[in-house]
């Protein structure tokens, strides 16, 4: 493996921490929650291959709907706008501020707006970016990356936000999370209301109508969407389905799978910029529809994750992200998800190791709202890193050893004999505790049986017919 | 970048791709075991910490309204031109409150934003709810501010019991039409809440922190 940073190094560094203990606290509480809404609903089976057979219709029509999506928008008063990479998201975004004259900027949580790294540019532009989901808040003042894409901060204790809140804004250190959400509320309430602009994500966009789905618990996804005079909605091209019942059924699975909500507190659905008649809303709305590798990954063997819808269930799922933390990915999309979405839009360098960051367990296939083959696919990009020589080379050897030992009999059975002899001198009363070499890390949380002394095959020659 | 460039590609990438196939599904929604629907959604809205009042005559709906805001020490109100009950904004004015205007000007938006900050609370009706999640369905337009459901501490909506169904999914299924013919419509699912402080509950973040559903008969 190559000297610079891994998920290995990353998540060394943060097993055990503060910060990993944190985020399996908040797992465990979503996946508590998750279970009972999905109990409850006996018809969440059959609403997830609904929403599984809507979602990859979806992705084998693409071109289509997203087409048909543009011209209804477009009816609809707003504007579309399309990105081939990340610069020209961005950039596209910064002169629709200018146009309009926005000095200040009022966002919501878009993870691809993490994923072109918006903030960062506006903000050298001189633009006034203030994040204002409370997670996002939070993350942003302490300068931090969030480390889930549901709870962005779940990394940090109420210690940490009540010492960031005391440096950062002011006010009297408090731990208490009551206080530290109502000193939050204050700061924000007048930062909404003065905006020029509103940046948001999409999470779902409907073709038929040229409609935004925008979920949120807290409603500053509305506020940012209500008060400002400009809207600007980043978008996944895969965030679409063809008709609105489509969407309702995937917003059935969407809150039970993520948070554990039957709903989340605000779904909004949004057609267009104001019109006459409305008493509020923005006067320009503007949709950016970025690439920026999907259609690399659409054309691919992991076109399947394009399906997702971005729930998180499948981080809180997994044994590896809880004992790591999102942060251990290095990426901006975590979890087994982000395995596939992060080699898939950002390239095989330097990610070709988060497909390994995985036991293949099948727990995020198994809550998948949309039952994606997520282990299928960490296996095939697994096959390609090794196809592409980025295996270490004990491992590529001791691989294709073991490759050609494993189909000839009589090489099969020296080997076992030899493994068991080796096994012997390494175990001590009955068990094998401590490997040397590259099965070391293997056996630091684990014992294996020390190998029985004679293998089977022998046995059964020396006994059959007896 | 040019949309048919964008476009094309995505369609070529479509053609290639190697998706699995999608799962057999029958045409009809799943239905769910039948239910007293008022029941469960005074159960379900109860269970996100919204209050559920009623069911009052319509009569009766001003002097609920006017109890709940003047249980909250309200000052100042912001309600919906035309709610399912008559009398509702001239009772709260009666009984003192002030009434915060609406709709957004041309000019100065910034400045009328501000004359929110010091709303108490909102009055709306509803198109409809969902009793499977305890959720309210409202449809903005004109006369129908959407800040009404969101800048105020305490949201207050009027909704007509006739006008319970089951879930998102069924309702959505009736009218598929609608979304396309609203600017915006939002389904509230209890007060604005969060969970982001080591997933505390915490309500009232940025949108109301208290919702009453006053059921109309």
């Amino acid at each position: 493996m190559s000297e610079s940073v891994t998920f290995l190094s990353r998540a060394e560094a943060l097993i055990g921490t503060r910060e990993a203990e944190a985020v399996e606290n908040g797992v465990r509480s979503f996946l508590a929650l998750r279970e009972r809404v999905v109990d409850e609903f006996p018809i969440m089976g059959a609403m997830r291959s609904r929403a599984r057979a809507i979602r990859l219709h979806s992705l084998s029509h693409l071109d289509r709907l997203l087409s048909h999506f543009a011209d209804q928008l477009e009816a609809a008063g707003g504007r579309v706008h399309w990105a081939d990479d990340a610069a020209e998201a961005r950039q596209i975004a910064a002169d629709i501020l200018e146009r309009t004259g926005s000095k200040r900027v009022v966002k919501s949580k878009s993870m691809v707006s993490e994923e072109i790294e918006l903030n960062h540019h506006l903000e050298g532009l001189g633009v006034d970016v203030v994040e204002t989901d409370l997670g996002e808040f939070i993350a942003q003042l302490a300068g931090d990356t969030p480390s889930h894409i549901i709870a962005p901060v779940m990394h940090m204790t109420r210690q940490d936000i009540g010492r960031l809140f005391a440096a950062e804004l002011g006010v009297p250190y408090t731990e208490d999370p009551f206080e530290l959400n109502r000193i939050a509320r204050e700061h924000l309430r007048a930062v909404f209301l003065e905006a020029d602009a509103g940046v948001s994500g999409v999470n779902m966009a409907v073709a038929e109508s040229g409609s935004l789905i925008l979920v949120t618990n807290e409603g500053n996804g509305r506020l940012i969407t209500t008060a400002p005079r400009v809207h600007i909605a980043l978008m996944g091209m895969e965030r679409i389905v063809s008709r609105w019942e489509d969407a309702a059924v995937v917003l059935e699975t969407l809150a039970r799978s993520a948070t554990g909500q039957r709903l989340s507190v605000y779904t909004n659905v949004i057609t267009g910029p104001r019109r006459e008649d409305d008493p509020d809303g923005p006067e320009e709305l503007h949709v950016i529809v970025v690439d920026n590798g999907r259609s690399r990954v659409l054309a691919g063997e992991t076109a399947e994750i394009l399906a997702c819808i971005r729930c998180g269930a499948c981080l809180n799922a997994c044994p590896v992200f809880r004992t790591a933390g999102g942060h251990a990915y290095g990426s901006v999309y975590s979890g087994p998800m982000g395995a596939i979405v992060t080699p898939g839009l950002h390239g095989m360098e330097p990610w070709w190791d988060l497909p390994y960051a995985s036991t293949l367990c099948g727990a995020c296939e198994e809550v998948c709202p949309v039952g994606i083959q997520i282990p299928r696919m960490l296996l095939e990009l697994r096959r390609q890193a090794a196809s592409e020589g980025r295996l270490p080379g004990w491992l590529e050897k001791g691989m294709s050893r073991y490759a050609k030992t494993s189909v000839e009999p009589a090489k099969w059975a020296r080997a076992k004999r030899w493994a068991s002899r080796l096994g012997a001198l390494v175990s001590s009363r009955g068990w094998i505790r401590r490997l040397p070499g590259p099965g070391r890390g293997w056996t630091e949380s684990r014992d294996l049986p020390k190998p029985a002394r004679e293998t089977f095959n022998d046995w059964w020659s020396a006994n059959r017919g007896s | 970048m040019d949309r048919d460039v964008f476009l094309t590609r995505v369609g070529r990438a479509s053609m290639t791709t190697r998706l699995p196939d999608p799962p057999p599904v029958s045409s009809a929604l799943p239905e769910l075991p039948e239910t007293d629907l008022l029941a469960l959604f005074r159960a379900r809205a109860q269970s996100v910490n919204a209050v559920v009042h009623g069911p009052v005559t319509r009569h009766g709906a001003p002097r609920a309204v006017v109890a709940i805001a003047t249980g909250h020490d309200a000052g100042s109100f912001m309600a919906w031109d035309e709610l399912p009950a008559s009398g509702v904004a001239s009772s709260l004015l009666a009984a003192g409150l002030e009434r915060v205007d609406h709709l957004v000007p041309e000019e100065g938006r910034a400045e009328h934003n501000l004359t929110y900050l010091n709303v108490d609370v909102g009055v709306t009706g509803a198109q409809a709810a969902l009793a499977e999640s305890g959720t309210l369905v409202l449809v903005h337009g004109e006369g129908k501010p959407r800040m009404a459901s969101l800048i105020p501490e305490v949201h207050i909506a009027l909704l007509d019991l006739s006008l319970l169904d089951r879930t998102l999914a069924h309702w959505a299924h009736k009218d598929p039409e609608l979304v396309a013919r609203t600017t915006n419509l939002v389904f509230v699912t209890g007060p604005s809440r969060t969970g982001d402080i080591e997933q505390q509950l915490n309500l009232g973040v940025h949108g109301p922190r208290h919702v009453h559903i006053v059921m109309i008969r």
